[in-house]
């Protein structure tokens, strides 16, 4: 099965809103044909919505949409019947009622070649076998994969995917996460991808919108999500950090951890945000363990510094343990500052 | 959801389904202060109050034994190591098939001279057989065949009701029937108030059973009276309704406020060891089934038999008119089926709007559907009478007509068909439709190639449920059937004029085989209390 011609959506100072509610202000968000975008953020953001409204199973207040070169909102409305977007939905939403190749074609009901479109479409999903089997009596993830290929048996020009691996458990969200990762890849299929985690966006993302509130707050690669995060905020949600507070100064900032170099244009008082990577502790000092967690292929450590509480990732032969004392120190070259209010 | 709004066809279809349900009551209503009487004299006359007080008395005795009744036999074969109990949960609900006229009829018939309860009482020495009729008659009769309304909904409440709670209350000191009235009857209150409020309208709208005890409620009084003195009918129907809108008002202001979790069963449940009380819960489960479902059945064959081996038996030979039988039958059959159907047209919509779109109109429509299940059969079918008596041109299109009967039960039996139907349209998630229109489907197929598959099965329970009530409906079938349109039930009432006729039998075993099968396929092959 090849891929159809992959297509961009643009959306433009999109606005919605549920009875008087409104859930997006102002999201504009331009993808490229082939490229893969995960929409991150904590549940009500109106990440889903956004999702829903480039499918056309909502309409926008205001705003505009373009899917390849069609205007499918804004100054005309496309229905989602005639989008020719392909989804997988969060619950996969099967029709129960078919078995699973006639779910696989209800998509292409009308093509000449829809017996051997659907053949394909099951063995690019390992489903070979499974194609007279009713969805109820397949496991999770065999429906997450029929979900799939009925959703893209049709080649669609953009796959729109909602929280597409949080109905299964965790081993094997990790390893369906990767096959569809690779199989998007090698589709080059344009794909928009709903999640609140955020190892499934940075794994299966090309770049992420980190979503906040009805707004996209930071479109990026999740390398610079990580290192350059925009606010605090965002710091925060991406990945984990400790808060410290401090006083700044030409460059640098006076905290719990000594003195440690920020960005020079900050100055007064500051939130340093502290990745546990970025320190490294050794036993004897002020500070003093207070809690161990160890996961096997590191470990964290947590530290009580005067008022401030921080983590600290060490290797997985950390040999520290609750009530030691040590010391922490900051091993990276420039902590994340932001101005605190 | 409320992010599509509902189709403006949809909407018009609703308003006037409603319209068409409220109208029989309304017009009741409203005859009552036409009809040229004055119907609040007659209101406070002892001709109306009079049954109105007896009405009052057989519903709340009825209501208060088969909520007794019930939740005892449900507790006794849920909650403890009773034998046999999986039987017994099998036999327990079977009364619901008889017609309650049909087993008043069993239980006068049998201990009349001739049959078979009489000859056996005979044969052992006991000469004065004692009569069913009155009060007491009507109050037996309906006990036995309107206990399982309550105890269907006990047991399947019972049953779904963590053990732990019980657990708690044990281990907390409780003995087990304190624990019973602080615990299981707080939780199980709000199944046993609503099989009770079946069992008392059940009761109120009785026609048939209270007929032939003769026992002189409302409803007896009004078909007595609507030929003669239609004024007069009007005002005891204007009571009956009155009262039946009244009781189902106060039960749901009470089962609003009853604290009833809605717990998923995690534990097992509670199961008491019987002990020395074992002989006495057997004797009640087994006397029940004796009396509402072995009884009747013994005295219904014995009944049919008695027409076809009469010569055998030494009697004077009857001729058997079987082709009055298949007529009754194919009346009563293609009656009910086309009542299944064309309720199922009505209710579907109003259940689209509710369930798919919450439209205001649709909610509306929802709550006068199921309003009218309050509405006695007797009153729908008093009020569409006298309708087409007076109102000219559609009075006279649809005088004695069959499109009037089939109103006339749709009317009577849609709520029935309106919670099914509403649950059927909730059981199509949106996410189908959703996944269905980013497939490429349009409204139609989708409504074609989604909603009408899944909704399918539940549907299909819905026209049953509807068909299973008009086979066996009688005062309907009565007043509003046309002229030369014998219905088995009209042809089984009518034979105990007719000292008991034996066609009349063998109608009486067909109707009840039918009833039987059918509910055999709707209710109790999916309930889960078995």
């Amino acid at each position: 099965m090849t891929s159809s011609a992959a297509r961009g959506v643009t959306v433009k100072d999109l606005e919605h809103s549920y009875s008087e509610e409104p859930v997006l202000h102002g999201v504009s968000l331009d993808v490229s044909p082939g490229e893969s975008i995960a929409l991150l953020g904590p549940s009500g953001c109106g990440k889903t919505t956004l999702l829903r409204l480039i499918a056309g199973l909502e309409k926008p207040s205001s705003g505009s949409m373009t899917i390849g070169e069609e205007i499918v909102a804004g100054s005309s409305w496309v229905p989602p019947d005639r989008r020719r977007v392909g989804m997988v939905f969060q619950d996969w939403a099967l029709f129960p009622h078919l078995s699973v190749a006639k779910n696989v074609a209800y998509g292409i009901s009308k093509s000449p070649s829809k017996d051997a479109e659907v053949t394909a479409a099951l063995e690019m999903m390992d489903l070979a076998g499974l194609q007279d089997r009713m969805p109820a009596t397949l496991s999770g993830g065999q429906q997450q994969r029929v979900a799939l290929a009925r959703a893209l048996a049709p080649r669609p020009g953009v796959l729109l995917l909602d929280e597409p691996f949080s109905n299964l458990d965790t081993s094997l969200r990790i390893e369906v996460r990767t096959e569809v990762h690779q199989l998007l890849a090698d589709l080059g299929i344009t794909s928009i991808f709903v999640t609140h985690d955020q190892d499934e966006a940075f794994i299966v993302g090309d770049r992420v919108a980190v979503m906040r509130k009805g707004r996209i707050v930071q479109t990026d690669s999740p390398q610079a999500l990580y290192h350059h995060p925009i606010d605090q905020w965002t710091a925060e949600f991406v990945g984990t950090v400790s808060v410290l507070k401090g006083n700044a100064a030409s460059g640098f900032a006076n905290c719990s951890l000594g003195s440690v170099a920020i960005d020079p244009h900050l100055s007064g008082s500051v939130d340093l945000v502290v990745r546990p990577e970025q320190l490294s502790i050794t036993a004897g000092g002020d500070a003093q363990v207070q809690a161990v967690e160890y996961y096997g292929h590191d470990s964290m450590i947590f530290v009580a510094l005067g008022n401030d509480q921080v983590r600290v990732r060490c290797g997985p032969s950390t040999k520290f343990s609750r009530g030691d004392q040590v010391q922490v120190q900051f091993t990276s070259d420039r902590a994340l500052a932001f101005k605190s209010d | 959801m409320t992010r599509t709004r509902a189709p403006r066809e949809l909407r018009a279809i609703g308003l006037i389904c409603s319209l068409a349900f409220a109208f029989p009551g309304l017009y009741l209503i409203w005859r009552n202060f036409t009809s040229g009487a004055d119907p609040l004299g007659l209101l406070f006359d002892s001709r109306t109050l009079e049954p109105f007080w007896r009405t009052v008395r057989l519903a709340v005795l009825v209501s208060l034994s088969a909520a007794t009744l019930g939740t005892a036999l449900a507790w006794c074969t849920t909650r403890t190591d009773l034998p046999l109990r999986r039987l017994w949960r099998v036999l327990l609900p079977v009364p619901l098939v008889f017609p309650t006229f049909i087993g008043a009829a069993a239980f006068i018939r049998t201990l009349n001279p001739g049959g078979l309860a009489n000859d056996v009482l005979g044969a052992i020495g006991v000469n004065e057989t004692p009569e069913l009729r009155g009060f007491f008659g009507a109050w037996l009769v309906l006990t036995l065949f309107c206990y399982p309304y309550v105890y269907l909904p006990v047991a399947a409440r019972l049953r779904q009701l963590p053990g732990s709670f019980e657990q708690s209350a044990l281990i907390l000191g409780d003995t087990a029937p304190q624990a019973f009235r602080r615990v299981v009857l707080r939780q199980i209150s709000g199944s046993l108030m609503a099989g009770t409020l079946l069992v008392f309208l059940y009761t109120i709208s009785d026609f048939g059973a209270v007929q032939l005890m003769r026992y002189d409620t409302l409803t007896r009084a009004i078909e007595s009276n609507y030929l003669a003195r239609p004024p007069m009918a009007f005002a005891l129907s204007l009571i009956l309704l009155i009262f039946a809108g009244f009781v189902v008002l106060v039960e749901r202001a009470v089962n609003r406020r009853l604290p009833e979790v809605k717990s998923r069963r995690i534990s097992q449940p509670m199961m008491y060891p019987l002990g020395k009380w074992k002989a006495a819960a057997t004797a009640l489960v087994g006397g029940t089934l004796l009396f509402a479902v072995l009884a009747p059945s013994a005295a219904l064959v014995d009944w049919a038999a008695d027409g076809l081996l009469r010569t055998q038996r030494g009697g004077r030979p009857l001729t058997i008119n079987f082709s009055k039988v298949i007529e009754a039958a194919t009346n009563t059959l293609s009656s009910s089926v086309a009542t299944g159907f064309v309720a199922l047209l009505a209710v579907t919509p109003i259940a689209f709007l509710v369930g798919r779109y919450r439209d205001r109109i649709g909610r509306a429509a929802h709550s006068v559907v199921i309003a009218t299940f309050a509405v006695p059969g007797i009153l729908i079918a008093l009020s569409l009478r006298f309708w087409t008596l007076k109102s000219g041109f559609f009075g006279d299109l649809l005088y004695d007509s069959m499109a009037l009967l089939i109103f006339a039960y749709v009317v009577r039996f849609g709520s029935l068909a309106m919670g099914t139907a509403l649950v059927a349209v909730k059981t199509v998630p949106d996410g189908l439709h959703d996944a269905a229109s980013t497939l490429g489907a349009d409204r139609w197929r989708r409504f074609r190639s989604v909603d009408l598959p899944v909704m399918r099965p539940g549907l299909l329970a819905a026209a049953g449920l509807v068909i299973l009530s008009t086979m066996k409906e009688l005062p309907i079938s009565l007043i509003v059937a046309p002229i030369g349109f014998p219905t088995l039930t009209t042809r089984i009432f009518g034979s105990f004029e007719d000292a008991f006729v034996a066609e009349a039998g063998i109608m009486a075993v067909v109707l009840v085989c039918a009833s039987a099968l059918l509910s055999w396929f709707l209710v109790l092959r999916r309930a889960d209390h078995l």
